[in-house]
């Protein structure tokens, strides 16, 4: 039985433990938990399990195959990863919480990765949304709250979403099945796949449904969004490779997705807000080898997926430092901290090196898979956008985190370096982005399709260097000349306009018009009862006996009384 | 930015990256090695699947444009859409007090 | 009880109740013989009610008449899947709601104890004979006794804000009944010769589809109780009343009452492929989606925690009409299962809104920052409830949502799916803010807020709490026990 569970319920089932232990124990059980869960996942072969009849639905709780095997596993790692970021926190309520929340998040995660059908599929689906939520309140300010509250209408918008799609395939097909929707181009989409396709592309953070991200992920606590950074979006990818392998609208969708953000995130002061940019733009590149849908494209997504929840993590662990210690990510704040913390500036390093997709770095050769695919393919229009948009993550992740913190102008800050757990969770991320950057052959080995691809070639590495060389080029002469933009304390302007702005002015104009159309209907109706009311009290003096609640109701409880017992006389 | 003429600040706070003679070495060290990439277009045999791929140094001059085009575009887009910090709080402020 | 008979455990239901009220009421100033007394009616009735399910769950469908009031209208009882679960659920949220009011009222100094605790007992036996009423005439004798058993709780406290906010209840309660529901069962038993509850239906073969539309609407406007718009005010009124009040309003008896005559009515005096091939319904979808809707966009401009919740349950009651005017099996079954999976999710809330009124005095929402802190369980209890309400898995209210999404689709209306999509993005924006609150924001006045410390901690007392944290567990319990509700029920569907 218990080999049948789906490795998510671990974590969630874990994660109900934790309060209720203390001090170091509570530390090393938490980090004990992922790694039960892989060892799980390991010890199980390929096939579905857990098989549990609902509504008159099977649900199989826990299907295993190469697919799954290889996000499963790096959500561990992220999991793992996580809660080793975060182990510097108290065993206060707001702190436990916090862990709780991580954990039951990480464990929805993983479980929808591993959902057979539909039906699990939401249920983790939707567990994540509100699991995560807790990650972003739990920074106990009024602006996270309100945020938290977006947040989660939007998840779990897509969660209903999902629901509804679901309910109406099942309409279409008999059938819950999470496989393969047989969709590959506009034509093919029925009602339900196309809200179900819907509802993965707000997780996904398709351009317009986007905002969802820049607007919370910045807002969680230090260590939230390195949590957060690893699951929802990944877990849409994901599920977006499972159902839509090769559907043609995915190369426009994801290579838009690559490009938009870069501009937003030269312009953005907050840190933390460019790394959410930035992450939007990487999911472009795994939606991208979605949608081409050949086996390296497919195999490039997984293998990004694999190595971006690593870099992406390592990035927001470094940014998450300096807010732990300085308390804001802000750019024009920041400047000159590798005086004081060395460490955080190597491993963010590293991680923007990743990033950027330099040679023997983890981006690197996960990237070039995608790019591969699509040059066998000849799409030549989706290959120069994200060639282009390669050029922007070196601006905005490759250079702008790390200058503007740790370097450019010097802020005078000389926080302490980061505690040692932070610094171990960036060390373990930054030895794998440079391990899996070094030795690929290990991650290409896990890869759901086989294939035969060398990343090392001469004309690989130094078309890579040139493109991104020439880029760090360009950065110094807009520099010395003065071109490029100062940073300035603002926010700046996104979809997020049309629900922070618009819709709740007009929602709060709909609740007053109701209140007030309501409210004069029921007048209408309660003059007309007064009416009838004084008419008979005239008929009944003045002692109407409206008038009296209070006897009325105790004679009308003793009316009742005896009516019943007249009724008990009867029988 | 890179402004390193800040003589308010004590000469000895001055860390390795905000030293002027450095500036100039790690800026040195970056033509040399685009010069270098951009020349080892020459030595190795080439497999383009896109024309452009076949022009010298294609990608080089691809990265340098599109680096320069995402900063001055960003640089445009701020005059479209970059409002005060606290544009939102003000108006989530006066619902508040609703 | 091993030989007793179906006549016999039907009158127990009835009396069983009656007898507690006697007792009750002679218990005078003894607390713990009311107490007592309250305590064992709820149980005894409830292992009646628990005695009679399995074989209704198997097939029994047991019957007794009482005697004639008219040729072919006599007071009769046939008890049957859904008046079963209406039953099951009143009866066995009485015996939480019985420890609840004990403890609530132990602890708010509320006064008049006896006259408080003799109305439970009636208006959970009017709502057991509505249970089992087997025709509209038994039904309707039942209706009024709940309302008028229920109206001095409501007016509990004596104060003119309780006495005004009764009268609502009352003068919408019977008005509606008696100026629309009567007229509508008199013209069902002139147009039909009977009112029985009949498998398909009465009316396919007596009336027009003209009639019959006029009826539906007397009918559903008629149970002012189900609180379609534009009859809902009297909800809100009433939540002047003691917080236990609320929750047999809510949850337990009243409203409940209401959308399971709307159900029975529609399944066995119309049927539900009249209804559907008639074409009876499709003004219906709109009230209710309008009523589903716009109780929400209320609910969130409520400051005060039990006009907020009393605005939910406005909305959630419209699910329920919701799925009867689908008139297809999935949209029956998802009403019937939305009454079982929002009475525990709603008294869950309500009981929440108690326990923070009898340990802190708060009763507004924007009192609630930092609350949590002194309050974990209540808080933890009520976001289970609240993520219930709101549809979300692993909690018994995701069913409902599910199944009824399945009607709109088998009725050839899946526009209407978005109806409950934004319903539930509603129910958040309105629910959640309040576990934010308490766990999250500080607390007026306070910069940095104390840590966190169990000597901190001040729950409601015990009584007020464990049912509390009982009903949440309950909501997760439904989740996965929802094949019995559906399995009760399926058998009418066929």
């Amino acid at each position: 039985m218990l080999s049948e569970l789906n490795p998510g319920l671990i974590l969630i089932l874990g994660a109900v433990l934790v309060p209720l232990l203390r001090g170091p124990v509570r530390k090393i059980y938490m980090l004990l938990l992922p790694v039960f869960g892989v060892m799980h996942l390991l010890n199980t072969p390929h096939g579905t399990y857990g098989d549990y009849e609902m509504m008159g639905m099977v649900l199989e709780t826990y299907r295993l195959d190469q697919l799954s095997f290889v996000f499963g596993l790096i959500f561990h790692i992220a999991a793992f990863l996580g809660i080793l970021y975060a182990l510097h926190l108290k065993d206060t309520a707001s702190d436990t919480m916090q862990h709780v929340a991580a954990l039951i998040y990480a464990g929805a995660g993983v479980g929808a990765v591993f959902a057979g059908d539909l039906m699990t599929l939401f249920i983790f689906w939707e567990l994540t949304a509100i699991a995560s939520v807790f990650l972003i309140w739990a920074r106990g300010t009024d602006i996270a709250y309100k945020t938290g509250i977006r947040y989660l209408i939007v998840q779990v918008g897509s969660g209903v979403l999902l629901l509804a799609g679901l309910v109406m395939h099942k309409a279409e097909t008999g059938s819950i099945a999470f496989d393969h929707f047989g969709v590959t181009t506009m034509a093919d989409f029925t009602a339900g796949t196309f809200l179900i396709f819907f509802a993965f592309g707000i997780k996904c953070a398709f351009p317009f449904l986007h905002n969802w991200l820049q607007d919370a992920y910045p807002q969680a606590t230090p260590t939230g969004t390195v949590i957060l950074s690893a699951f929802t979006t990944k877990l849409a990818v994901y599920s977006l490779a499972r159902g839509y392998a090769g559907l043609d609208i995915l190369i426009p969708i994801g290579a838009t997705m690559t490009a938009f953000p870069v501009f937003f995130a030269v312009i953005e002061n907050d840190l933390r807000r460019v790394l959410a940019y930035s992450l939007n733009n990487q999911l472009g590149f795994m939606v991208v080898g979605v949608g081409v849908g050949s086996a390296l494209a497919l195999n490039g997504t997984a293998a990004h997926a694999f190595s971006h929840i690593l870099y992406k993590a390592l990035l927001f662990m470094g940014m998450g430092a300096v807010l732990h210690r300085v308390g804001t990510t802000k750019a024009t704040e920041l400047g000159g901290l590798y005086k004081s913390m060395p460490w955080t500036t190597v491993f963010t390093i590293i991680g923007a090196m990743s990033i950027s997709a330099f040679p023997f770095f983890s981006g690197f050769i996960s990237k070039s898979l995608i790019l591969a695919a699509l040059a066998q393919e000849h799409m030549w229009l989706a290959w120069t956008v994200l060639l282009f948009a390669s050029a922007g993550v070196l601006e905005h992740s490759g250079i702008k985190i790390p200058y503007f913190s740790f370097f450019a102008h010097d802020s005078g800050k000389r926080p302490k370096e980061a505690p040692w757990n932070m610094l171990a969770a960036m060390g373990i991320a930054a030895a794998l982005c440079i391990g899996i950057g070094v030795w690929p052959e290990y991650l290409y080995a896990i890869l759901p399709h086989a294939m035969d691809y060398e990343p090392y070639t001469p004309g690989h590495i130094i078309t890579q260097m040139q493109l991104l060389m020439f880029a760090v080029l360009a950065f110094v002469v807009l520099v010395r000349t003065g071109l490029y933009p100062p940073e300035i304390p603002s926010v700046n302007l996104d979809t997020d306009w049309l629900y922070r702005r618009l819709a709740p002015s007009m929602l709060k104009e709909m609740g007053k018009a109701v209140t007030h159309l309501s409210g004069g209907i029921w007048g209408l109706i309660r003059e007309w009862v007064d009416n009838i009311r004084a008419l008979a009290a005239r008929h009944h003096g003045p002692s109407g006996t409206m008038g009296r609640s209070i006897a009325v109701g105790n004679m009308v409880l003793w009316v009742m009384i005896g009516l019943a017992v007249i009724l008990l006389l009867y029988l | 930015m890179s402004d390193n003429h800040n003589h308010t600040q004590d000469d000895q706070e001055l860390g390795w990256f905000e030293r002027v003679e450095n500036h100039r070495l790690l800026i040195l060290l970056t033509v040399l090695i685009c010069v270098g990439f951009g020349a080892a277009d020459f030595f190795y045999h080439k497999h383009p699947h896109f024309s452009a791929e076949e022009i010298p140094a294609f990608y080089g001059l691809f990265g340098f444009a599109a680096f320069f085009f995402v900063v001055l575009a960003g640089a445009q887009l701020r005059k479209l859409i970059m409002r005060p910090e606290d544009y939102y709080d003000d108006q989530e402020e006066a619902q508040d007090a609703e | 009880m091993i030989s007793m008979s179906f006549d016999l455990a039907i009158a127990l239901s009835l009396i069983i109740p009656v007898v507690g009220t006697i007792l009750i009421g002679m218990s005078g100033d003894r607390p713990n013989q009311r107490e007592t007394v309250t305590l064992l009616t709820a149980i005894s009735l409830f292992a009646v009610t628990l005695w009679l399910l399995p074989q209704v769950a198997a097939g029994a469908r047991p019957e007794v008449s009482f005697f004639e009031v008219l040729p072919g209208m006599p007071l009769k009882f046939v008890i049957e899947p859904l008046g079963m679960l209406f039953a099951t659920i009143a009866s066995g949220l009485w015996i939480v709601n019985s420890i609840y009011a004990i403890g609530y009222m132990r602890n708010t100094g509320e006064v008049n104890h006896t006259r408080f605790f003799m109305c439970f007992p009636i208006s959970i036996g009017a709502a057991l004979g509505m249970a089992y009423a087997g025709n509209l005439f038994t039904l309707f004798i039942f209706y009024e006794v709940l309302t008028l058993s229920t109206y001095p709780l409501v007016a509990h406290r004596e104060t003119e804000e309780a006495k005004k906010g009764a009268r609502i209840y009352l003068g919408v309660l019977l008005t509606t009944s008696i100026g629309l529901l009567l007229p509508a069962i008199i013209a069902t038993y002139m147009l039909t010769g009977t009112t029985d509850f009949t498998a398909g239906g009465i009316l396919a073969d007596h009336v027009s589809p003209t009639t019959a539309t006029i009826l539906l609407a007397l009918f559903m406007f008629g149970i002012g109780k189900a609180a379609l718009m534009p009859f809902h005010k009297w909800l809100p009124s009433a939540m002047v009343a003691p917080t236990p009040v609320s929750s047999v309003l809510h949850a337990v008896a009243v409203v409940k009452a209401g959308v399971f005559s709307v159900l029975k009515i529609g399944i066995y005096i119309f049927g539900i492929d009249y209804l559907a091939d008639a074409d009876l319904t499709f003004w219906l979808q709109a009230v209710s989606a309008f009523t589903l809707v716009t109780a929400s966009i209320i609910a969130l401009t409520k400051d005060n925690l039990k006009a907020r919740l009393a605005y939910s349950t406005i909305s959630q009651l419209a699910y329920v009409v919701f799925g009867l005017s689908l008139a297809t099996a999935a949209g029956f079954m998802g009403g019937s299962l939305q009454i079982a999976m929002h009475a525990v999710g709603k008294i869950t809330l309500f009981y929440f809104a108690g326990a923070i009124y009898v340990a802190h005095h708060k009763t507004e929402v924007s009192q609630l920052n930092g609350l949590g802190r002194k309050m974990p369980l209540s808080f933890i209890a009520y976001t289970i409830g609240a993520l219930s309400i709101i549809g979300l898995p692993p909690f018994g209210g995701a069913w409902p949502k599910f199944v009824l999404m399945e009607g709109a689709v088998d009725a050839g209306q899946p526009l209407l799916i978005a109806v409950l999509i934004i319903s539930s993005l509603l129910n958040i924006a309105y629910l959640l803010p309040i576990t934010v609150r308490g766990f999250f924001l500080k607390p007026d006045g306070e910069d940095t807020p104390a840590p966190f410390s169990w000597d901190g901690v001040k729950e409601a007392p015990f009584m007020v709490l464990a049912p509390l944290c009982f009903t949440a567990f309950l909501c997760f319990v439904m989740f996965f026990a929802v094949d019995a509700v559906e399995g009760l029920i399926a058998p009418i569907l066929n």
